[in-house]
């Protein structure tokens, strides 16, 4: 009942002046986030609203710095990706409490009811169609390692959880290292150099994303054993799609940040509008990316 | 004077001692470890963390810190990756300039001098405190970089550019060739010229060193604008080897870097230590981080022990160095 009085109140207002839509990205360190970011501030700017982008640097405290400020200035709807599946509720509800909706993409949080919707990527399913590739790939058989991303993150068990539900159930593919490099290119490319001293035979290389399947892709090139290991990623970043075009990668999971952010800018948008009977979650399809489909993804060259 | 070599001797031993316990233990635990390929495997990883920490001991010794390294590193890879990639282009004079790899390699090591000079612009003349400084300077870079790639890594660089971080030179690959270079230069700088005996002079006892008149601002800006270009030459590696500047490189390496420095025995108090003891750091850090993946030991304990390590050898050198 408040909660509609107050809509009402800033309905009126929004008639004076545009609205007002705050974009809180986990971080802006990773190519991915900014352009899950930027699309959300730019389809809401398309929509007339004022758009501004705050970066929680990958901070619990940060980002409720960032809502107790959006609060303090009046937005009127907040698009966000949390830094924490339990560390970004609590947020969450403030805004809420203080009449403000909040979409979450990408990540989710662990309440049923504090975002207004939460539109996520699937990296868990994601991980299970990739799954199902390597196994294909590696005639059910042979000996690989996997390189974690950050070992505190949800989305790193998410993608190891969706991979090992498929992979585990064959007992002649082994696991016989497992390694973290904290989504990091470089870090992933020094743990496969020693990982490649200790198992100079490996098959093939899981990565939880993108950058770490190319970092761990130059050892193996420098090894000499391109043609040895597959290399397997997560993202479908412009970087891997050319590396899985030119036989680099052998195939990566395609998220799609920027319909995800869109759409959310839109649910935000209706929201605002009047309609605020959304699903409050809604599961955004991924994509298993191969040489044999990559040329349907291939970002236009510069 | 005498007296004072002897300790520096029973120092430097020290970590050799620890190097030495930690190789053989190693090669007991794995069949791997002590191979051709494995140790030039090591040496190659340490080659960067090694470059910086060359600078941040020369920091170190005037009684400074360099917190901003990683972020100087990234911004100088980025900067060397997109010249070499795309040149430079001034459109208000119509002006389209092709670089030659030197000057890519030229242009990023300027952008870590001129960052480096900042940091010790800021310490000398406007007495902002080292710690400070470089630690705006570890934001500034780092959202320069962002800038200045639009938060996407730059990738694809010319063979010539991948040869400086993965290619090899009679048998020794390039990365350890300009670490050693750098290593070299740096040893000589220290223990033979005026200058190196300044730098320890400023962080022995700095009243002192300014009555006998000593010009510490200049010093000081000097060891600054080299611990820039040295996070710069380790970006250049960086993006060599990876064939890509990424926008988050170099995030948390003046951690390692800080390790590297103060495992080799240089006092965080300045004015006692040595370039050698920071090779000897860095090699017991790229033992330990080789190691531990080589034995796949799980990613939580690798924190805990590294973390464990850091404070056994710095435990140890302080008792020893009370007993003397």
């Amino acid at each position: 009942m408040l909660l509609a009085l107050l809509n009402a109140c800033r309905q009126q207002a929004s008639e004076q002046q545009p609205g007002k839509m705050a974009v809180v990205i986990s971080t802006l360190n990773n190519p991915w986030f900014v352009v899950l970011g930027e699309s959300a501030a730019q389809k809401a700017r398309e929509l007339g609203y004022e758009a501004h982008i705050f970066d929680s640097q990958n901070n619990s405290s940060k980002e409720a710095e960032h809502f107790d400020n959006i609060i303090a200035m009046g937005y009127d709807a907040i698009l966000f990706n949390p830094t924490d599946a339990d560390g970004s509720v609590l947020n969450v509800k403030r805004a809420g409490n203080a009449g403000i909706p909040t979409f979450c993409m990408d990540r989710e949080i662990n309440s049923a009811d504090a975002a207004a919707s939460q539109l996520l990527s699937d990296s868990f399913t994601g991980c299970v169609k990739l799954g199902e590739f390597f196994v294909k790939q590696l005639g059910k058989k042979g000996e690989y390692v996997e390189i974690l991303g950050l070992v505190g993150d949800n989305n790193t068990w998410n993608r190891s959880n969706g991979f090992h539900s498929v992979v585990d159930e064959f007992p002649e593919l082994k696991m016989v290292a497992q390694q973290s490099a904290d989504f990091d290119r470089n870090k992933a490319m020094e743990v496969m150099e020693s990982v490649l001293q200790a198992h100079p035979s490996i098959n093939a290389v899981f990565c939880g994303n993108d950058a770490m399947a190319l970092g761990a892709y130059q050892a193996i090139l420098a090894a000499g054993k391109s043609n040895q290991i597959k290399v397997f990623g997560f993202d479908g970043s412009d970087d891997a799609l050319y590396a899985i075009a030119e036989g680099k990668l052998a195939a990566t999971v395609m998220q799609f940040p920027v319909l995800m952010a869109e759409q959310s800018a839109e649910l935000a948008d209706r929201y605002l509008k009047g309609e605020t009977e959304l699903s409050r979650k809604m599961p955004v399809e991924v994509e298993l990316v191969t040489a044999d489909n990559v040329s349907d993804y291939l970002p236009v060259k510069k | 004077m005498n007296k004072l070599t002897i300790k520096q001797y029973i120092l430097k031993f020290q970590s050799i001692i620890a190097l030495l316990v930690m190789c053989i233990a190693m090669s007991f635990l794995s069949d791997r470890f002590l191979t051709v390929e494995n140790t030039w495997n090591v040496m190659r990883q340490i080659s960067v963390n090694l470059i910086i920490s060359v600078g941040m001991t020369l920091v170190i010794l005037t009684k400074g810190i360099d917190l901003s390294v990683g972020s100087v590193l990234a911004i100088a890879g980025a900067v060397t990756a997109s010249i070499v990639k795309f040149g430079a282009e001034i459109p208000s004079m119509n002006v389209y300039l092709q670089f030659t790899l030197v000057g890519a390699i030229a242009g990023g090591i300027l952008a870590g001098v001129l960052l480096g000079g900042f940091n010790g612009l800021m310490i000398t003349r406007f007495k902002v405190p080292p710690f400070v400084a470089t630690l705006a300077m570890l934001t500034i870079a780092r959202g320069m970089t962002m800038l200045w790639t639009g938060g996407f890594p730059i990738t694809g660089m010319t063979k010539e550019m991948a040869f400086i971080g993965t290619g090899w030179f009679l048998g020794i690959p390039m990365p350890v060739w300009i670490s050693a270079v750098v290593v070299l230069i740096a040893v000589l700088v220290t223990k033979r010229t005026q200058l190196g005996r300044h730098i320890y002079a400023v962080g022995g006892n700095e009243t002192a060193a300014r009555l006998s008149g000593l010009k510490i601002e200049r010093i000081k800006l000097i060891v600054y604008s080299v611990a820039g270009a040295m996070a710069a030459i380790a970006g250049i590696l960086v993006t060599s080897r990876l064939d890509s500047a990424q926008p988050n490189a170099g995030a948390g390496y003046e951690l390692d870097s800080i390790a590297a420095v103060v495992i080799g025995g240089t006092s965080l108090s300045g004015g006692k230590g040595s370039v050698m003891g920071t090779v000897q750091g860095a090699l017991i850090i790229g033992v330990l981080n080789n190691g531990l993946v080589l034995l796949n030991v799980s990613p939580f304990w690798q924190q805990i022990i590294k973390g464990l390590v850091i404070l056994i050898a710095v435990g140890i050198e302080k008792i020893n160095s009370k007993e003397e």
